[in-house]
C-alpha cells in the first residue's frame, strides 16, 4: 500500500515537473553516427546460413507447412482416438471381484477387546455341601378287590372301599 | 503437371532461384538500411530514456537491429514498422535494467550533466537542473514497474496512446487509467519529497 499524500487537484501540476524532465530525456538528440554505427553492426554479425534454398513449390512462404502442420495434428487426434476406441471392448461383462477372506489379526490392536484368564493351578478342591433330601411319606394302596354284581353285601364292600380309595 | 514433377522441376531451377534470392537478400538488406536511417535515432532515444547511459543506449539499438536482421522474412508481415521496433527496444532495454545493477544517483546526475543542452545556462545552474532532474527520475524509478513504463512512454509525444498500448501489450484505456495513476504517485512522491526538505 502507499502511503503517500495524495491530492488530485495537485497531480496536474505537480506532475509536470516529473513530465518536463522525462519528455527533456525523450527529446536528447541521438549521438553522432549512431545510424553508421549500427550499420557496421549489422554487417558484421552472422547472418543466418542457408544450405540450401527451397524449391519454389515447397517453399515456407506459400503455407503448405501450415497446412501439412494442420493435417499432422489432425491425424494425431483422430488415431489416437480411434485407437481408445478400438481398445475399449463393448458389452464388456462386469467383473465380480472376490474380496479375500478377512484374516483376523494376529497382533496389534485385534484382540483388544479380550480378557485375560489366567491359568488355575489343579489345587485341593474345597468340600462342597451336601443337600440333604427329606424322605417322601410312603402311602401304601390297598388292593382293590372287584366284588361280584348281584350280591349286597359285596356291593356295600365294594362301595366302602371305593369310597376309602377316593380321595378327600 | 504432378506434384513431384513440379518439385523436381523447382529443385533443378536452381541458377534461376540463386539470382532470385541474391535479389531478394539485396532488397531485404536496403529495407534494413532505411529502417535504421530511420528510426535508429528513436529507438536511441527510447533506450537512454530507460537505461539513462549512452554506451547502453546504443548497444540495445544495435542489438534491437540484429534481432530485427534475424528475422528479416518476417519484415513484410509487420503493419508499423515504428512501434513494433519500440516494442522490440523497450522488452531489450527491460530486460538490461532488470539484470543490471541498480546505480547510485550520482553516476545519473553526472551524466545528466553531460548531456544537457547547456545553451545560456552557467556551470552552476547546469550542474543545478541536472541535479533536480535526476531527483525527478529518482522519484520516477520509485513508481511501481507498470505506472513508471506507461509514464515514461507518453513522454514520446510521437507515441500515442494506442501505440503506448500496443507497445505494452495492452489496452488503451488501460494506458489511460496507468497514466493517471503514476500522475497521481508522482505529485504526492514530489509533494513528499519537498516536505521533508
Amino acid at each position: 500500500m502507499n502511503s503517500i499524500p495524495h491530492d488530485p487537484r495537485a497531480s496536474a501540476s505537480a506532475s509536470s515537473p516529473a513530465e518536463e524532465t522525462l519528455r527533456l530525456i525523450a527529446s536528447l538528440p541521438a549521438p553522432k553516427g549512431l545510424e553508421e554505427r549500427v550499420q557496421s553492426a549489422l554487417d558484421a554479425a552472422p547472418r543466418r546460413g542457408r544450405v540450401l534454398t527451397w524449391p519454389r513449390t515447397l517453399r515456407p512462404e506459400s503455407g503448405w507447412m501450415r497446412s501439412a502442420a494442420a493435417a499432422a495434428i489432425v491425424f494425431v487426434v483422430a488415431g489416437g482416438g480411434w485407437g481408445v476406441y478400438t481398445r475399449v471392448e463393448q458389452n464388456q461383462p462386469a467383473k465380480v471381484i472376490v474380496m479375500p477372506a478377512r484374516m483376523p489379526a494376529i497382533e496389534g490392536f485385534g484382540e483388544a477387546g479380550a480378557i485375560r484368564t489366567p491359568q488355575t493351578l489343579p489345587g485341593p478342591k474345597a468340600p462342597q455341601p451336601v443337600k440333604v433330601i427329606p424322605a417322601q411319606p410312603v402311602t401304601v394302596k390297598k388292593p382293590v378287590t372287584i366284588a361280584k354284581p348281584g350280591s349286597d353285601g359285596a356291593s356295600q364292600t365294594g362301595k366302602a372301599a371305593a369310597a376309602a380309595v377316593a380321595p378327600k | 503437371m504432378s506434384t513431384s514433377q513440379a518439385i523436381v522441376a523447382g529443385w533443378m531451377e536452381s541458377p534461376t532461384s540463386a539470382v532470385n534470392d541474391e535479389a531478394r537478400r539485396r532488397a531485404e538488406d536496403s529495407a534494413l538500411a532505411a529502417l535504421v536511417d530511420q528510426y535508429a535515432s528513436a529507438l536511441y532515444r527510447v533506450a537512454y530514456s530507460v537505461l539513462r547511459n549512452q554506451a547502453d543506449a546504443e548497444d540495445a539499438v544495435q542489438e534491437a537491429f540484429v534481432r530485427v536482421l534475424r528475422h528479416r522474412d518476417s519484415l513484410g508481415e509487420v503493419r508499423d514498422h515504428r512501434v513494433w521496433l519500440i516494442r522490440i527496444v523497450w522488452n531489450i532495454v527491460l530486460d538490461r535494467k532488470r539484470r543490471a545493477k541498480t546505480r547510485p544517483e550520482t553516476d545519473d546526475v553526472s551524466e545528466l550533466a553531460r548531456v544537457l543542452p547547456s545553451t545560456g545556462l552557467s556551470a552552476e545552474e547546469l550542474a543545478a537542473a541536472a541535479q533536480h532532474h535526476a531527483h525527478v527520475l529518482g522519484c520516477v524509478d520509485q513508481l511501481p514497474a507498470k505506472e513508471r513504463q506507461v509514464l515514461m512512454l507518453s513522454a514520446f509525444e510521437e507515441l500515442s496512446s494506442v501505440e503506448i498500448a500496443s507497445v505494452l501489450g495492452i489496452s488503451e484505456s488501460s494506458v489511460r487509467s496507468r497514466l493517471f495513476r503514476a500522475r497521481n504517485l508522482m505529485a504526492g512522491l514530489l509533494d513528499h519529497e519537498r516536505s521533508l526538505r
